[in-house]
């Protein structure tokens, strides 16, 4: 039998929702135990190499990788912190162990609190021929070029027009390799349109209302074909374009990474605003099972700078409950959920406060 | 048309821009920022007081262009690259168009570059004049390019090596 | 040309034409559907197919993709090398 490694707070995932969590959690005074799967901390930080946008209090202006030093600097810091990379977690169980593999061993965890951060995992599509090599999701591309420096290729097709697309294809462009276009479902651009007018004024055509038809090629990708949908959705006969490219890049959305919350019995609903299913809470997002916290894009995809604060939301929660700052929980709180109004007040964020509406249960105070 | 394309249209750019007149008197920002996003390093990166505190941080940004003495600082800070700096004073025929740049190679000083529109139409070939680093940590160079007067709200970015059309 | 595929299930090479007949021949869920072919039970754990199938479902019965019944999902999250247990202090 493996030892059980006792913490007060286990928190895994160490994105900016996880890192965020072990340091408000920890400066209130409890002891904080984070798993990372990756080799290093940050999550999807680590490969953003744009400025984030936000406001001062979210480092706003800043590169992600930047700011994802500056969250592992302040674990670092932290006495109250011990971060295992490496190590992913694996199962949560009835009694509230949590088991997990790291350095090919099996490990057991016993936590009083736990919150969970895994972020989101990408969504696929199903075309004809898309297991060809050559295809991939654009955080396989991202990993590749900015944590190993490869490009992926030559001539690149990208699907979808969200942030994640534009982004991607962006540091591509920035990595000299040539985007063919960017292609759109929807009759509109998803992601900020600031980003879609630096990638048309550099002369990648954006075309909304496409899709790919198929892709070819007979050992790895050649081409793809695409196509014009109408109003319906449905492919415009005759409007098909042979695009000659040896990349098709998948950015068509994110899914919750809500296995273990599946697992641990929390009660679950299917909310499309938040991409997936996402575990149901209460506005200290504390899940239905107690004790169970969920931050960041788990609990619906969204940004990281809202990750961050929903990460230190979280993270004071979970410490008050077990006792530590109780004086000042309820204020840091109020802070918290102040500034992820504000981040969501305008026309981005009200798909998110409607799902989050259609989600919440009325869960009590924690305090 | 903005939220199909990504290209502002002629409305869009006229919302943003200054008067004939302030434009002639010498270097102004132009901020082509045209959506509610939650985004304010604009308004901090302005020491002139020209680009208006937010209540809302999802509002758009606003600039006093009488305030704006076309300093550039916003435009470094800028993380959707949206801002743009426009001198007509430059001489009678010409004006410098200020746009950030983060491709590589970086641009010298004196090199010879193909402006484009915001639809990345190739408008000719304009030289640079001057090039300015972000820094360490910002990164975000900025191009100074000397174009015609009459391509100084239209000149936007630069043909950069190898990318082409789809078709 | 060959005959093209198109995949649900990358790590099983499950492809759509499959899916929609087990779906024809009356299979409802997608837990049903992961114990006749394994889609799901790779080294992703489902994450690419599951909503795939679930769509796949969905359009079948025409209910929205949220009604789907999700499968059960159990530890471990991930496929671990029997070593692993065994090797663990
Ligand atoms: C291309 C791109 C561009 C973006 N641009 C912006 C932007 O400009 N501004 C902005 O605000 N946001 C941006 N985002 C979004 C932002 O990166 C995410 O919203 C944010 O990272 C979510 O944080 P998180 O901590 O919830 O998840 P992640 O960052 O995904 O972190 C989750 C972590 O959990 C780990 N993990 C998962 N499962 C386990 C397990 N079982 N055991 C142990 N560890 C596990 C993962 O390895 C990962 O490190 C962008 C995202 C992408 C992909
Ligand atoms: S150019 Fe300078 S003065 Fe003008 S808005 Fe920008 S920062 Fe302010
Ligand atoms: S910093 Fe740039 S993107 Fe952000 S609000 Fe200001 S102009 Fe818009």
């Amino acid at each position: 039998m493996p030892k059980v490694k006792e913490t007060e707070i286990l928190i895994v995932g160490g994105g900016p929702a996880g890192l965020s969590a072990a340091s408000a959690a920890a400066n209130l005074g409890a002891s904080v135990l984070v798993l990372e799967r990756d080799g290093k901390p940050g999550g999807q930080l680590i490969k953003q190499t744009h400025k984030f946008f936000g406001s001062k209090k979210q480092y706003a202006g800043d590169r992600g990788y930047q700011i994802g030093d500056l969250l592992i600097e302040q674990c670092g810091n932290n006495p109250n912190v011990e971060v295992w990379t490496d190590t992913t977690a694996l199962g949560i169980y009835e009694d509230g162990v949590v088991t997990a593999e790291g350095q090919a061993k099996h490990l057991k965890i016993n936590p009083k609190k736990i919150i969970v951060a895994t972020g989101a995992s990408e969504k696929m599509i199903a075309f004809p021929n898309n297991d060809l090599p050559g295809i991939y999701g654009a955080g396989a591309v991202q990993t590749l070029m900015n944590v190993h420096g490869i490009v992926p290729g030559k001539r690149v097709l990208m699907i979808g027009a969200g942030n994640i697309g534009l982004i991607v294809s962006y540091q591509l462009m920035q990595a000299g390799v040539e985007i063919a276009a960017i292609i759109e479902a929807a009759p509109t651009i998803g992601g900020y349109l600031v980003h879609a007018s630096k990638i048309q004024r550099a002369g990648v055509p954006i075309l909304t209302s496409h899709t790919i038809t198929e892709a070819y090629g007979d050992e790895s990708v050649a081409g793809a074909i695409i196509c014009k949908l109408d109003e319906s959705w449905q492919p415009v006969s005759g409007s098909e374009q042979d695009l000659k490219v040896d990349v098709i890049c998948l950015a068509v959305g994110l899914s919750p990474l809500t296995e273990l919350c599946f697992q641990a019995d929390c009660q679950m609903k299917y909310v499309s605003e938040l991409s997936g299913h996402v575990p149901v809470r209460n506005e200290y997002l504390e899940t239905t099972r107690p004790g169970l916290y969920v931050a960041g894009d788990v609990s619906g995809v969204e940004e990281a700078s809202s990750a961050m604060v929903e990460g230190r939301l979280a993270g004071i929660s979970a410490a008050c409950s077990l006792g530590y700052g109780e004086d000042i929980a309820p204020k840091l709180q109020a802070e918290a959920l102040a500034e992820l109004s504000e981040l969501r007040a305008g026309p981005a964020g009200q798909k998110t406060l409607r799902g989050i509406m259609n989600l919440m249960d009325k869960g009590g105070a924690v305090c | 048309m903005l939220n199909k394309t990504g290209i502002p249209t002629a409305e869009d750019v006229k919302k943003v821009s200054p008067s004939e007149d302030r434009l002639k008197k010498g270097p102004v920002a132009i901020i082509e920022c045209f959506q509610e996003i939650p985004c304010n390093p604009c308004t901090e990166a302005c020491k002139q007081g020209a680009i208006q505190p937010m209540e809302d941080i999802n509002n758009l940004p606003k600039l006093d262009f009488d305030k704006c003495n076309g300093c550039g600082v916003c435009l470094s800070r800028c993380p959707g690259l949206a801002i743009f700096i426009v001198d007509a004073s430059y001489s009678d025929t010409e004006a410098v168009v200020r746009i950030p740049f983060e491709y590589l190679p970086v641009p010298q000083v004196s090199d010879k570059v193909v402006g484009l529109s915001r639809a990345g139409e190739e408008l000719g070939v304009f030289e640079v004049i001057k090039v300015q680093s972000g820094g360490q940590k910002n990164k975000t160079y900025t191009l100074w390019l000397v174009v015609p007067n009459d391509l100084a709200m239209d000149v936007r970015s630069i043909r950069l090596g190898g990318v082409r059309h789809a078709n | 040309m060959q005959t093209k595929e198109t995949i649900v299930c990358r790590c099983e090479d499950i492809t759509l034409e499959e899916i929609k007949s087990l779906i024809d021949q009356g299979y409802r869920t997608i837990d049903e559907i992961k114990r006749v072919i394994r889609a799901g039970m790779g080294p992703c754990q489902g994450r690419t197919c599951r909503m795939l199938i679930a769509q796949e479902l969905a359009k079948y019965y025409g209910i929205p993709v949220g009604e789907v019944l999700m499968p059960t999902f159990r530890p471990t999250v991930r496929p671990v090398k029997l070593g692993t247990f065994a090797g663990g202090e």
